[in-house]
């Protein structure tokens, strides 16, 4: 794995894809735009869920009651049964140099390698609102605060245009809801705070 | 054509019958969109010109509605305009040219709307091009008259003088809303273009000379009236000639009427003015057997004490005799009547008329309700008999030189002389019925159009309308317009000074103007040349060519 790396697909399917992160712990931010690149195409993901969880899936963990430090110093062994993984939702992928907002004809290849979106690509996927369709199909985490966060996370690149972003995000989202205008509500209040 | 013609929505909804609706651009304001003002809907094949008549708030989602986005929410304020909260406009559309008929820089006549747009056809602005292209422009021929602007843009508006001379017309408005400045333009646009001949009663004298301007107006305290703007066009005539030599103005004429000139058709319309019971016109009848046209002149002249004699000499009962005589003493008091007169009022007029002169008639202090409808009536009642016989000679010899002028007479106050009652009874009903058959038309200007006969104003070919906000008055300004509701709202919606709807047969279709300005600009239009001292001389040499000595 390079140094850039922030995970490797550990599971795949059409909209989704899972990945063990390369530090325990540390996975990319829910609501953070990731890619995995691999040699004809790069597709890009929406990350949903985190967990970190025993490597052993009989032995669970338990609670050893020591601070951090301690209980590395003292147990190093348990951190070596741990992983941390993440899931995300496929928004777009590239290739040959398009960017197409629409679900890739082939799941990301197992042990591709994850990677962190630059603020240019981030840029280029939220200039069409279609990412935000792919966010509601998630459902199996609250879908107003994957959408918040993601918003927050993309406004971010826009620096001055960010109320604009912002607001027309908002208008495409109107349409998404529908009548659900408790959802609408949610989402705008999460994002603005 | 395209360019730089600003989009404000699209069409969503609508009907031929009940008007289109326009969903309003999320970056147009609502409080951008006025009751009145024209937009242009493109459509594939055609081009639809359309009025403002409504605007509305509308929501896809009643929750919103119970649960506003308090004032800090802005993000959410920002994201439901236009989407969840929206405007709807809602248009009358009036007009309709074919695209593929477009010429630029001709005049692409526009005609009736028989059908509608399909959805989401673009709506924009309208802009000058369309103004002109509808209402025609004073580029494009001598039958068009610029009257003034739509509200929200500076393209002038046109009516076709042509048109508007066919019918009879009326200007109505509340009193102070400017119908007299109305007026004034209309009467110089007829006379700068040649189309009528007009006989102005001007019962305030307020057309001929100078008035003063309402305070409010511009720092110069007078207007030029129609004697001064057109010189030697316009004839001034007066019936109080102090009081025209105490303001100072030069009048070309004095007129007097014999008392031998009254028939008991001009009592009969004033009935109600001088208070005579039905029973006295009766009498008068009786009298008239007797003494033919010097009825009057004979009445007038009884000793008071001899009136019993007298009424039984024509057979009439005692009493209405006396009434009738009580009565109709108020006309020695009239200056302007007399036993004899040198120069017949009338044969002057006429031959004013000949010439293309344009004639106002100035009442000076006499300008009671009575001696008003009184000489109107007299004057009115035999230039009509002049003219029909004029039309009948006309028709036999078919020669162009006997083609008798076409005159328009201007009067005020006409819901006296056109209510229910009097349109009967007097000339100016007869003329407003027979439309321009007899080549006389009327120019109406009232406040109370409700006091009108309705039959009346159904033919009152173009209206003009000032602010009026009695129901009566505007139905009855509306009466025999189709499709009326809509205007209703835009007439409640008028600003008290300079705006007036026009509609009728002299514009394709009704629009709200604000009136042109009537100040040096229009003065210049009109051809004016201010004043010098050679002027009046002009004046009086040519006062003593067309009257001799006076």
């Amino acid at each position: 794995m390079d140094e850039a790396a922030i995970g490797e697909v550990i599971g795949s399917s059409s909209t989704e894809l899972t990945a063990e992160s390369r530090q325990l712990h540390i996975a990319p931010p829910f609501g953070s735009f990731i890619k995995v690149e691999q040699r004809h195409e790069t597709i890009y993901a929406v990350v949903f869920n985190a967990s970190t969880q025993s490597l052993d899936p009989n032995r669970l963990a338990t609670a050893y009651h020591l601070p951090e430090e301690e209980l590395r110093a003292e147990h190093p062994q348990i951190f070596e049964l741990l992983k941390t993984q993440f899931e995300a939702v496929t928004i777009g992928y590239e290739h040959a140099g398009v960017l197409r907002h629409h679900l890739p004809p082939q799941p990301p290849r197992l042990h591709s390698f994850v990677y962190a979106c630059h603020l240019t690509e981030i840029r280029r996927l939220t200039a069409y609102m279609g990412f935000l369709r792919a966010l509601m199909r998630v459902d199996r985490v609250p879908r107003d605060e994957l959408i918040a966060a993601t918003l927050r996370n993309a406004a971010t690149v826009y620096g001055e245009d960010e109320r604009r972003f912002l607001v027309q995000a908002g208008k495409e989202l109107v349409k998404l809801v529908g009548d659900d205008y408790e959802m609408l509500t949610s989402i705008l209040q999460r994002v603005q705070s | 054509m395209e360019y730089g013609r600003r989009q404000v929505g699209v069409i969503v909804n609508g009907s031929l019958i009940g008007g289109l609706e326009m969903k309003l651009d999320p970056y147009c304001s609502v409080e951008d969109v006025r009751a009145g003002t024209f937009v242009v809907i493109e459509g594939e094949k055609s081009r639809f010109f359309c009025m403002v008549t409504d605007v509305r708030l509308d929501s896809t989602n009643p929750q919103v509605l119970a649960n506003p986005p308090d004032e800090t929410a802005d993000l959410m304020r920002q994201v439901l305009h236009g989407t969840t909260t929206y405007g709807t406009v809602c248009l009358r559309p009036l007009l309709m040219t074919a695209k593929e008929d477009d010429i630029p820089e001709q005049h692409n006549e526009p005609h009736v709307v028989k059908t509608i747009p399909a959805h989401f056809a673009v709506v924009r602005e309208a802009e000058e091009d369309d103004v002109s292209q509808v209402f025609g422009s004073e580029a494009y021929s001598k039958r068009y008259f610029h009257i003034g602007r739509p509200l929200d843009m500076e393209t002038p508006v046109c009516i076709n003088l042509e048109r508007f001379t066919e019918r009879s017309n009326g200007i109505f408005g509340k009193t102070g809303t400017g119908k007299t400045f109305l007026t004034r333009l209309v009467l110089a646009g007829l006379i700068q273009k040649k189309q009528a001949v007009n006989l102005i009663f001007d019962m305030h004298s307020e057309y001929g000379w100078e008035v003063q301007k309402e305070a409010e107006q511009q720092q110069q305290g007078f207007v030029k009236g129609l004697k001064q703007l057109f010189g030697v066009s316009v004839a001034s005539f007066t019936l109080d000639p102090d009081s025209a030599r105490r303001r100072e103005v030069q009048s070309d004429f004095t007129v007097k009427i014999p008392y031998s000139q009254i028939t008991v058709e001009d009592i009969a319309s004033l009935a109600e003015e001088l208070n005579l019971h039905a029973t006295a016109v009766e009498s008068a009848y009786l009298i008239v057997n007797r003494y033919k046209g010097n009825w009057l002149s004979t009445l007038l002249n009884q000793d008071p004490a001899a009136l019993k004699e007298f009424a039984e000499e024509v057979g009439a009962h005692p009493e209405s005799i006396s009434a009738l005589y009580r009565k109709l003493s108020r006309l020695k008091t009239f200056k302007f009547l007399a036993e004899r007169v040198a120069v017949d009022a009338v044969e002057k007029i006429m031959e004013c008329i000949n010439k293309d002169i344009h004639i106002v008639l100035e009442f000076g202090q006499q300008s009671g309700f009575l001696s008003y409808m009184l000489v109107a009536n007299i004057l009115t009642r035999r230039i009509h008999d002049l003219y029909v016989d004029k039309t009948e000679r006309y028709q036999a010899t078919k020669r162009p030189e006997d083609k008798p002028k076409h005159l328009v007479i201007t009067i005020e106050e006409a819901h006296k002389f056109l209510n229910p009652v009097a349109a009967r009874q007097t000339i100016f009903g007869t003329i407003a019925r027979e439309m321009r058959k007899y080549y006389v038309s009327l120019l109406i200007i009232d406040q109370r159009p409700s006091s009108i006969d309705d039959e009346v104003l159904s033919q009152v070919g173009t209206r003009i309308t000032a602010l009026l906000n009695d129901e009566k008055d505007i139905n009855a300004v509306l009466t025999g317009v189709s499709n009326a509701s809509w205007l209703r709202s835009v007439l409640a919606s008028l600003d008290t000074k300079q705006q007036a709807l026009v509609m009728g047969h002299a514009v394709p279709m009704p629009i709200v103007i604000r009136t042109r300005d009537y100040d040096e600009t229009f003065y210049a239009a009109v051809g004016y040349t201010p004043e010098g001292p050679g002027l009046k001389q002009k004046a009086a040499a040519n006062i003593t060519d067309l009257f001799g000595d006076c």
